[in-house]
């Protein structure tokens, strides 16, 4: 019998709830889209810091380093023993780790910034450079180099050209794969694949530090780092701070922004909902006033009628979410390129919220309880 | 005559007007809020990036390769080019001076201190931390390391740009335990032969996260004198407050017509500004720091595009609050329109009522909401950004007309059905 009533009333009235179903829908598809927005912006975000390079830096530890050195001769660390461990611990939140071992080497006797490094890695820890000509794919290639936009001006090299680079009366001959142009410090240098510094400077297995990009929070990054610390005693893991205190400061701001704008249109949405569901319920009055003439208590009544708002507003969320989900998946693509990932999390929160709003509104019919039918009948 | 049915229909029933109005109210007190901070994020989001330092780094153009690792220059100091330090006042003369948030000059001197018998190689950074440089038009301009790098931090308190002070380097001092506490005088020279030494107050411990950490600091004066080169500095940091860059400032202002190249130049894209930055200084290679400038022209572009995005949500469910609410209006009020109709009314009459109606609580609304709106942006500004956000009385007029537009479009599918009543059903309560 009352879900017969409940069929009757959601069919007989097909055109207001139409109105109010087309506010459910929108409304819903705008607090899910925003909803999925809010819990994905800061991924998002953290990927696109990412841009700024290395955030953690491995180094030999103070107490390495004998008294009186200064800058002059900066300690080194055993390339097998850090690499592996950092290889052990490598989670996909690395987006790339690069052992460095600088010399100062000659090349037709001026003096020129070599840095030894996995050019591959290398080159994913700095999204933001430019190469001419084309990159080094292997590690393990020591014939090729990349070389910095003003070296490649000071010593007229193009892409193509061999390069002699001499350090202690040692040589190799290198061919320039590519020049960058990174708008940093890199512009000054060569770069080469860490075996042939290693060989020039007679260093086998040793580096000077490992550069690290590790995705996340700063929360995250610090508690990697810390991890980090712990597993490889006697060196120094240490975040820089120019890249983690900015992104930190940033990307708080940022979220807060939008997570303010986002509560406003819920607010607002959740509103709107409330008021359609509201006019809604208040049309029903004569209907309140016939049922209870024909002796229908008010609480089924009211019971009938939460029930049939209740439906509409799960239908309605649901079928909103839908339309949410592909709507933040369009922002995704719009704003960052690549999708908005939906998250299940959504259609629960997103169908209650709108169930919720929907109730809330037919609470006025409450109201009505106290109405006398006659009253009512009479269009009074 | 209209105008007093339209009246009285307002003095009469109030109570009908107030839940239109309140949808009013609320939407559009949403759609400035959002409207202002969309409209304002570029520039406020522009000046929190500058907590990543500087995005320009200027050099002089006839300058040798510099020998740097990790932001220290280990070029033997008498190598190379130079800056002329008086010069550089004229940084805040450019169109976009108000852009220039702030500049530094290093010049980096290898030296040998003494401390109590212990000599220690290293670089002596002479930078400026808080200078008051003057700028050709006679004002002053306070900068330095406090603008362009943020992050460092110091225990002690930082030296005075124009004294014997210095601070030193986190690395640098935890490698000589005790040799370099505040309060210590140090002995500083160019080398161990060199008879001048200059001795300088340690006034703090600086922590910058990188190659800096193993240097002393000190202010540029003391690095000229030390170096023998006064009134000369090596690198130039600039932080500038930027748009992200777009298809405009990608091309070659060479080749940009008159009309294309006097916009590129009065847009402060980085390249406009590091070109005006080599006007001003001659001699010059202007580089953008494109790791720093290109991270937050990214960032900056994607979040006012998502800003836009959710102003437009934000429209959109202040449409539909106000669509509802009018719909219901109309319905509700069948029987007046009922009566109308049995009168003699017109249906242009019944519309024009109506509309008049909504119109006029949309302006009621919209002006009410704009007030809202805009404390609500005010409050946005001050807990994100620190500031509160500007008024916008362009917008006032804005939303007065969305409300309007709004208020109309939703209300005349309703009328349209209210056209087909006939009145003798509606009158006999069916």
């Amino acid at each position: 019998m009352f879900t017969r009533l409940l069929w009757k009333l959601l069919h007989a009235s097909r055109g207001r709830l139409v109105i109010a179903l087309v506010a459910l829908v929108s409304g819903a598809a705008v607090i899910s889209a925003l909803l999925n927005l809010q819990f994905d912006i800061e991924r998002k975000l953290t990927q696109e810091f990412r841009a700024l390079g290395a955030n953690l830096v491995i180094a030999p530890s103070h107490a390495a380093q004998s008294i009186g050195s200064g800058a002059d001769s900066p300690a080194l660390m055993d390339q097998a023993a850090v690499m592996s461990q950092l290889e052990k611990m490598r989670t996909q939140e690395v987006v790339a780790a690069a052992p460095y071992l600088y010399i100062i080497a000659q090349v037709r006797t001026k003096p020129v910034i070599v840095a030894g490094t996995w050019l591959d890695e290398a080159t994913k820890l700095a999204p933001t450079w430019r190469i001419a000509g084309s990159p080094v794919a292997s590690r393990e290639d020591a014939t090729s180099c990349l070389v910095g936009r003003n070296v490649a001006q000071q010593l007229k090299l193009a892409p193509g050209a061999q390069l002699e680079l001499s350090y202690l009366g040692r040589t190799a001959r290198i061919t320039i794969a590519g020049v960058v142009d990174v708008g940093g410090a890199e512009d000054n240098q060569v770069l080469v694949n860490l075996p042939v510094t290693q060989d020039l400077a007679g260093l086998t297995g040793q580096i000077g530090l490992v550069q690290l990009s590790v995705n996340g929070t700063p929360k995250t990054i610090t508690s990697y780092a810390q991890r980090l610390a712990t597993s490889l005693p006697g060196f120094e893991v240490r975040p820089i701070r120019q890249v983690t205190e900015a992104e930190g400061e940033l990307l708080s701001r940022i979220r807060l922004l939008i997570l303010s704008m986002v509560l406003l249109i819920l607010v607002l949405t959740g509103l709107c909902v409330l008021a359609t569901m509201a006019a809604l319920a208040m049309e029903r009055r004569e209907d309140v006033g016939l049922m209870k003439a024909l002796g229908g208590s008010i609480s089924r009544i009211v019971g009938l009628f939460l029930a049939e708002v209740g439906v509409l507003g799960a239908v309605g969320g649901l079928a909103g979410c839908i339309a949410g989900v592909a709507l933040s998946h369009w922002m995704g693509q719009r704003v960052f390129g690549t999708a908005i990932s939906a998250r299940w999390e959504i259609f629960p929160l997103t169908v209650a919220l709108m169930a919720g709003a929907a109730l809330a509104g037919a609470l006025p019919l409450r109201r009505l309880g106290n109405v006398k039918p006659a009253v009512i009948l009479r269009g009074e | 005559m209209f105008a007093r049915l339209v009246g009285e229909s307002f003095v009469r029933n109030p109570r009908r007007k107030i839940l239109t109005a309140a949808a009013l109210v609320v939407g559009m007190a949403v759609a400035t809020a959002t409207l202002t901070v969309s409209l304002d994020v570029g520039d406020r989001l522009a000046r929190e990036f500058r907590s990543l330092g500087a995005n320009l780094l200027v050099t002089p153009e006839s300058d040798t390769l510099p020998l740097e690792i990790g932001g220290v220059d280990y070029r033997p100091v008498d190598e190379g080019a130079y800056l002329d330090e008086a010069s550089l006042g004229k940084l805040k003369t450019i169109f976009w001076r108000h852009n220039i948030a702030g500049f530094t000059p290093f010049l980096d001197v290898p030296t040998v201190i003494s401390v109590d018998g212990v000599k220690v190689h290293t670089t002596l950074v002479g930078t400026w931390y808080e200078h008051a440089v003057l700028i050709p038009d006679g004002t002053k301009f306070k900068t330095g390391a406090s603008a362009t790098h943020p992050w460092w931090k110091v225990q002690g308190r930082w030296f005075h740009d124009d004294a014997n002070e210095c601070v030193v380097g986190a690395a640098l001092a935890v490698t000589n335990p005790g040799v370099f506490s505040v309060g210590k005088t140090i002995n500083v020279a160019k080398s161990e032969t060199a008879g001048r030494a200059q001795s300088l107050i340690v006034t703090g411990i600086v922590s910058t996260g990188d190659a800096e950490d193993r240097t002393v600091l000190a202010p540029l004066s003391v690095a000229q004198n030390l170096s023998g080169h006064p009134g000369k500095t090596r690198q130039l940091f600039v932080s500038a407050l930027t748009k992200p860059a777009d298809s405009l400032s990608e091309r070659d202002p060479k080749t940009l017509s008159a009309k294309d190249y006097d916009r590129w130049f009065c847009s402060p894209y980085i390249s406009s500004i590091s070109f005006q930055i080599r006007q001003v200084l001659p001699g010059t290679d202007v580089r953008a720091i494109r790791r720093v400038a290109d991270t937050e022209g990214r960032i900056l572009s994607r979040i006012g595009m998502l800003l836009w995005i959710v102003t437009l949500a934000a429209l959109a469910g202040a449409a539909l609050a106000v669509a509802a609410t009018a719909a219901t209006t109309v319905l509700e009020r069948r029987d007046e329109i009922g009566i109308m109709k049995a009168i003699g009314a017109t249906n242009s009459v019944v519309a024009g009522i109506f509309l008049a109606e909504q119109v006029l609580l949309a302006l009621a609304g919209g002006a009410i909401g704009f007030g809202a709106g805009v404390g609500l942006a005010w409050i946005l500004g001050e807990s994100v950004f620190g500031t509160p956000s500007s008024l916008r009385v362009v917008l006032l007029p804005v939303v007065l007309g969305l409300a309007a537009i709004i208020a109309i479009v939703s209300s005349l599918i309703p009328l349209r059905r209210a056209a087909h009543f006939q009145p003798a059903p509606i009158l006999r309560g069916e």
